[in-house]
């Protein structure tokens, strides 16, 4: 800028000197020879080995109630354990280069401005087009990972195929789910609409939900089978799963409904057929075809 | 760019200029009102029109069966009544009326509502000059991140009290939504406000903002749009989260009404200050300040300027028609009666999304802009840096449903949105490129800002990775609504937006206030906070991970060693800012006076004197270059040219 | 210091509080003007998005007004042809003052007026005469709210326009130095813009293309999927 400055600084764009420029292949020898690039190619390789468990730890968390309960619920995993392995090197880079930096290339302290000048570095094509190009390519893998992924899991949700492409056979299941401050209620339609604040499937039998409320939106959510959707006043929603694994999981409302959304909770209890068949009985149904 | 040069003493004779009539004293009205007449008018308006309305209006009108109109308009009218109130009593509408009248305002006048000669009244005035408007913004933003952080301690408290209830659940479902509100609004302004003001047009070479008196017309209506958002938690509380979905706000009580007030004030003065901060930076820049000798840190200010101007009235158009629903009974967002729902969510989130980048995007290019100066070296490729904020600009605007994948609404949009969202992951890559470029091979002077660098890049990362999980679909289709999102966004909006801004307010500071902060307990307070910061949001990812929902004050047992822990953290995180606001106020009052330039920086700033003069510069600067030329030849490069063996040992 | 020459400057006047000759804060604030426009845009748009969604919707079967009693199109119209024609009158006296005629920038400042007050007070019969309270379901809270919106702006440029014609008597406006005009005609050009869509959508978007929205709180269109 304007004013005078005695430091030394570098010359802002000059031409590049006479290019008798080494070819690459000694280029990057002597690239990788530098110090400080050996131990950030060990770090990073150390810190993204080290971050890698993370994609367990993520799916441990996650599993700690009984999930998955559903083939849905298996592939939300897997996308996040995947996601996980794949951005560990992207943590582990940027954490390399910031431990480095706080710790590798020196440090200045006290309270006046340092005299000594860092390498004046504007630019490196080769960095920059590696960065852009590796995370455009990052980027491309999980955005088609996750269209792949989502179109699974939509035609899982329809109720009529299995993870494995496989119409079932069994006959699906509707019910009506209705959201009103805090409860939910479960309508069974073609079981002579019984209805029942708990939620009883029978296992291996596609489900088909369809969601409304009867005053502000909650949200629909049965944790361990990966089912979300918002239940809204005046408009109906679907979704659907397949629970493939006997027992009790959780429904949670998560959309704040208002003074008692915490407690607005209830329970899915997958059961077998027979046991459901007896279960629409004794609630005054018919039996379930 | 004008090609005229005016010095200082020109301006100040005005000889050449052709004065308007001065009528009475340099001035005018404005010479009567301060904060005190405009809330006393404003006090005033309101009681009148509260007293007037509770005869007119019929209570307990019903509106289906939701809310009471009739209170509702009288409690609308109140709020209204005193905004307008303060405003006119704080002198704002002087100007349009003397414009009308054809009083022009002359040199005189103008200096006078600069502030010259006031002392430290100025502060309490409609007072024009940015270095004002700066830190009074300064002041606001902090006194709203002290209300949010308190809020916080309450929620956590509640939260961390896992075997009861500490709170009346409404009582907390109105905590959840001040503390959001109140923060957001705090995080939108605390670079933009403070430092796109007093900093920016220095940084420029400008004498002033493009438009001085909307200047103060912006950080007076945020002023009066404060008042009614705290008073909502004595009228009942907003007890919707700071989204206020619909038609859960509609339940709500008068205190809504607060909300919306605000929101709507607060609008007009975002989009004021984007118009000002947009012109000032396109058409005010010194002579020789051509669009690639910008400094970055005004591009970032640019770029959240465009943001905020071209979306928030989505937001605030979506309160008018919730305010509307709520005292005159119209139906926008009540099911029954043919309103949307989803019309709310799809209003909320187009200003919503673009909104974080308006608060992340200032922070980012402030650490930029200092990093340099820490290191000593120029900024790792300008470009980059340019495009990255260019990108987020632009694809900031088509991202918003990703935050209603889970509603029901046009379910196949997930695929473009899903696309579109985690596209934007790239250009937020470029910024984080070039940080890590500038700090390549750098040698750290390690100064407070310089050590927010670190611990933004840090919680961005993590930030930005739970975004790209949370912007795939099926993962969503678990976290949506869960602590994870919770965890995601606090990285960002705290991890990456407040941390920032405590580094740009440090390294700010002095020209600011003309004194050093003092540097060992601002480090203190700032670490503090940051590992703090880490125990509590990563604990709160596992719950997430658990499957805990977000805004409950109960849950189940499995979640209560995260819930401890994150508690725990909170309460340290209250600590360390407690400190770092004492290392504020301390250095502020009797800090050691500071240079006119303490970090040896390149930028305009830094090379007029401290305390700033009202013409900011004797001269107005020519600018020569970019501000970046820091550094010195890198050594290998002059190795490198000898093909010798010896020489790949050289450099150790 | 000064690379303008003497003549020039003496020609362009300056501005009495930076000393900036005109030409240079006019261009400043013309940025403004438009940046306050598209930030108004969006706002319009957030209003027009409103409609048309709301309408596509049908939500429990409730935008229409009751006994399908939709506003009547012609008013609609003559409100945007009464601010179109005030617009059109402003930019008049633009013209005439960038030719140095005073008179006829009071004389279009004071008819711009007069229009705009009428068609104000058009605008406000127009609310208060609608068929339908504001009570009655969507389509009355949106068309309701399309015309207030007309209805602020109008008040806006009511002051704006006689503000002019105050100053353009006053003398404050001269061939040189009458940049202000051109701005308050140039946003009276967006608000006729923002009423040309709001009367396009309310004529044209009546009765709702979706006939079997689900009632409110049950399943009963569900089950005929
Ligand atoms: C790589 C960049 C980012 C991506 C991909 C991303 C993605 C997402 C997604 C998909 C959600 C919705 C989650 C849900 O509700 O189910 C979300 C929520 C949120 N994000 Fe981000 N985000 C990113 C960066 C940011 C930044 C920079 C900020 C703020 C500075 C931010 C603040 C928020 C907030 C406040 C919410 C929650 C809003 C609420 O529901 O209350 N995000 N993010
Ligand atoms: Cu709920
Ligand atoms: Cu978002």
């Amino acid at each position: 800028m304007s004013t005078v400055d005695e430091r030394p600084t570098a010359e802002a764009e000059e031409p590049e000197g006479p290019t008798n420029r080494p070819e690459p292949s000694y280029r990057l020898r002597e690239w990788l020879s530098r110090p400080y690039v050996r131990h950030i190619l060990i770090i990073f390789v150390i810190l993204t080995l080290a971050i890698i468990p993370a994609a367990w730890l993520v799916i441990h968390f996650m599993n700690l109630s009984g999930a998955p309960a559903s083939d849905i619920m298996y592939e939300i995993e897997r996308t996040m354990f995947v996601f996980t392995l794949v951005s560990a090197p992207v943590m582990a880079i940027t954490a390399t280069i910031l431990l480095y930096s706080l710790l590798g290339w020196g440090r200045v302290h006290g309270e006046e401005p340092p005299m000594q000048e860092s390498p004046a570095i504007r630019s490196n094509p080769i960095a920059i087009f590696g960065w852009i190009g590796a995370t455009s390519l990052l980027a491309a893998f999980l955005v088609i990972w996750g269209l792949v992924e989502l179109a699974r899991i939509t035609e899982m949700s329809n109720g009529t195929t299995r993870a494995n492409q496989q119409p079932t056979t069994a006959k699906p299941l509707d019910i009506n789910v209705t959201g009103q401050q805090w409860l939910w209620t479960f309508e069974y339609p073609g079981q002579q609409s019984i209805t029942s604040d708990v939620l009883v499937v029978p296992i291996d039998t596609p489900i088909y939900f369809n969601v409304t409320s009867k005053d502000v939106i909650h949200n629909f959510w049965v944790v361990e089978l990966g089912v979300k959707i918002d239940a809204n006043p005046g408009a109906i929603t679907n979704t659907g799963v397949t629970p493939n694994k006997l027992g009790n999981f959780n429904i949670r409302c998560a959309e704040l409904c208002g003074l008692h959304h915490a407690y607005m909770e209830t329970q899915i209890k997958v059961v077998t057929q027979e046991q459901f068949d007896a279960w629409v009985r004794e609630m005054g149904g018919k039996k379930f075809v | 760019m004008s090609t005229d040069v005016i010095l200082t003493s020109d301006i100040h004779e005005q000889m050449a200029v052709h004065q308007p009539k001065q009528r009475g004293k340099a001035g005018g009205f404005l010479r009567r009102t301060n904060v005190l007449t405009g809330s006393a008018l404003g006090i005033v308006l309101s009681a009148v029109t509260y007293a007037i309305g509770s005869k007119m209006v019929p209570w307990g009108t019903q509106n289906a069966d939701y809310s009471q109109v009739g209170l509702n308009a009288l409690v609308g009218a109140t709020y209204v009544a005193w905004v307008i109130g303060f405003m006119i009593g704080i002198g704002a509408f002087a100007g349009p009326v003397r414009w009308m009248l054809g009083h022009d305002i002359t040199h005189d006048d103008s200096e006078y509502m600069a502030g010259k000669g006031q002392g430290k009244w100025k502060y309490w005035k409609y007072t024009t000059d940015h270095k004002v408007v700066g830190l009074q913004y300064l002041v606001m933003a902090l006194t709203l991140l002290g209300f949010g952080g308190f809020f916080a301690m309450l929620i956590r408290t509640e939260l961390g009290v896992t075997w009861a209830e500490v709170f009346d659940p409404n009582f907390y479902n109105s905590l959840i939504g001040t503390h959001g509100i109140v923060m957001i609004i705090a995080m939108i302004i605390v670079v933009a406000g403070p430092l796109g003001n007093f900093i920016m047009p220095l940084m420029i070479g400008a004498r002033d903002m493009a438009f001085p008196r909307l200047n103060a017309l912006s950080f007076w209506l945020l002023f009066a749009a404060v008042p009614p958002l705290l008073s909502n938690l004595l009228l009942g509380g907003i007890r919707d989260g700071w989204t206020v979905y619909q038609p859960l706000g509609a339940q709500a009580p008068v205190g809504m009404i607060g909300y919306q007030i605000c929101i709507i004030t607060f609008a007009f003065s975002t989009g004021i200050a984007g118009v000002n901060l947009i012109t000032t930076i396109v058409t005010m820049r010194a002579r020789g300040m051509t669009w690639n000798r910008v400094p970055i840190f005004v591009i970032g200010i640019l770029a959240a300027a465009i943001m905020g101007l071209v979306w928030f009235p989505m937001y605030q158009y979506s309160q008018v028609l919730a305010f509307s629903d709520k005292v005159v009974g119209s139906s926008f967002f009540i099911p029954q009666e043919g309103g949307s729902v989803w019309l709310y969510e799809n209003l909320f989130w187009l200003l919503g999304h673009p909104e974080v980048y308006v608060i992340v995007v200032p922070a980012t290019a402030a650490l930029l802009e200092l990093m340099v100066v820490f290191l000593r070296k120029p900024l790792f490729s300008y470009k980059v840096a340019v495009a990255g904020f260019a990108g987020i600009v632009g694809l900031s605007s088509v991202v918003w449903v990703h935050h209603m994948y889970m509603t029901g609404w046009a379910p196949s949009a997930g695929y473009p949105f899903m696309l579109s969202t985690e596209l934007i992951s790239i250009p937020f890559g470029f910024l984080v490129l070039v940080m890590l470029g500038t700090l390549w091979r750098g040698k750290v002077w390690t100064r407070l800002p310089m050590m927010t660098v670190y611990a933004v890049l840090w919680c961005k990362i993590i930030g930005g990775i739970t975004g790209v999980y949370l912007s795939d679909v099926p993962v969503d289709q678990y976290m949506h609504g869960s602590m994870f999102v919770v965890a995601h966004f606090h990285f960002m909006l705290m991890g990456a937006g407040l941390f920032g801004a405590m580094g740009a307010i440090a390294y700010w500071f002095p020209k600011m206030t003309g004194k050093m902060l003092h540097h060992r307990l601002g480090m203190v307070g700032f670490w503090v906070s940051f590992f703090a910061f880490q125990v509590t949001f990563g604990s709160m990812f596992v719950a997430g991970l658990q499957g805990q929902p977000r805004r409950v004050l109960q849950f189940d047992n499995a979640f209560e060693i995260s819930n401890w822990i994150s508690t725990i953290g909170a309460y340290l995180i209250g600590v360390g800012m407690l400190i770092f606001l004492y290392a504020i106020i301390t250095s502020w009052r009797s800090g050691t006076i500071a240079p006119a330039n303490p970090w040896g920086a390149k930028t305009l700033e830094w090379q007029t004197q401290t305390p700033v003069p009202l013409e900011n510069f004797p001269v107005l600067p020519v600018v020569t270059s970019d501000p970046y030329g820091y550094g010195v030849p890198d050594p290998y490069d002059s190795i490198e040219l000898k093909l010798t063996d010896e020489n790949l040992k050289v450099g150790a | 210091m000064s690379t303008t020459t003497a003549s020039s400057t003496q020609q362009i006047p300056r501005s009495p509080t930076t000393g900036e000759l005109v030409t240079t804060t006019a261009r400043r604030n013309r940025l403004g003007i438009w940046l306050c426009i598209v930030s108004d845009a969006t706002g319009t748009v957030a209003l027009l998005i409103s409609y048309v969604y709301l309408w596509s919707l049908n939500v429990n079967s409730a935008w229409a007004p009751p006994k399908d009693s939709f506003a009547p199109d012609l008013p609609f119209w003559l409100i945007v042809a009464g601010i179109v024609l005030a617009a059109a009158t402003m930019w008049w006296g633009v013209r005439g003052m960038a030719k140095g005629h005073r008179g006829q920038l009071i004389l279009a400042s004071a008819l711009s007026s007069i229009i705009v007050l009428v068609t104000f007070v058009g605008q406000i019969v127009q609310l208060s005469t609608f068929p339908f309270a504001i009570t009655e379901g969507a389509y009355a809270s949106a068309t309701f709210w399309l015309a207030m919106a007309t209805a602020i702006h109008l008040s806006v440029v009511l002051f704006l326009t006689l503000a002019i014609f105050n100053r353009t008597r006053a003398g404050l406006f001269t061939q040189s130095n009458h940049s202000h005009v051109r701005l308050v005609a140039m946003w009276m050009t967006w608000v006729c813009v923002s009423a040309l869509l709001g009367a396009v959508v309310t004529t044209t978007m009546k009765v709702s293309p979706n006939t079997n929205s689900p009632t409110f709180g049950t399943f009963s269109q569900s089950s005929n999927k």
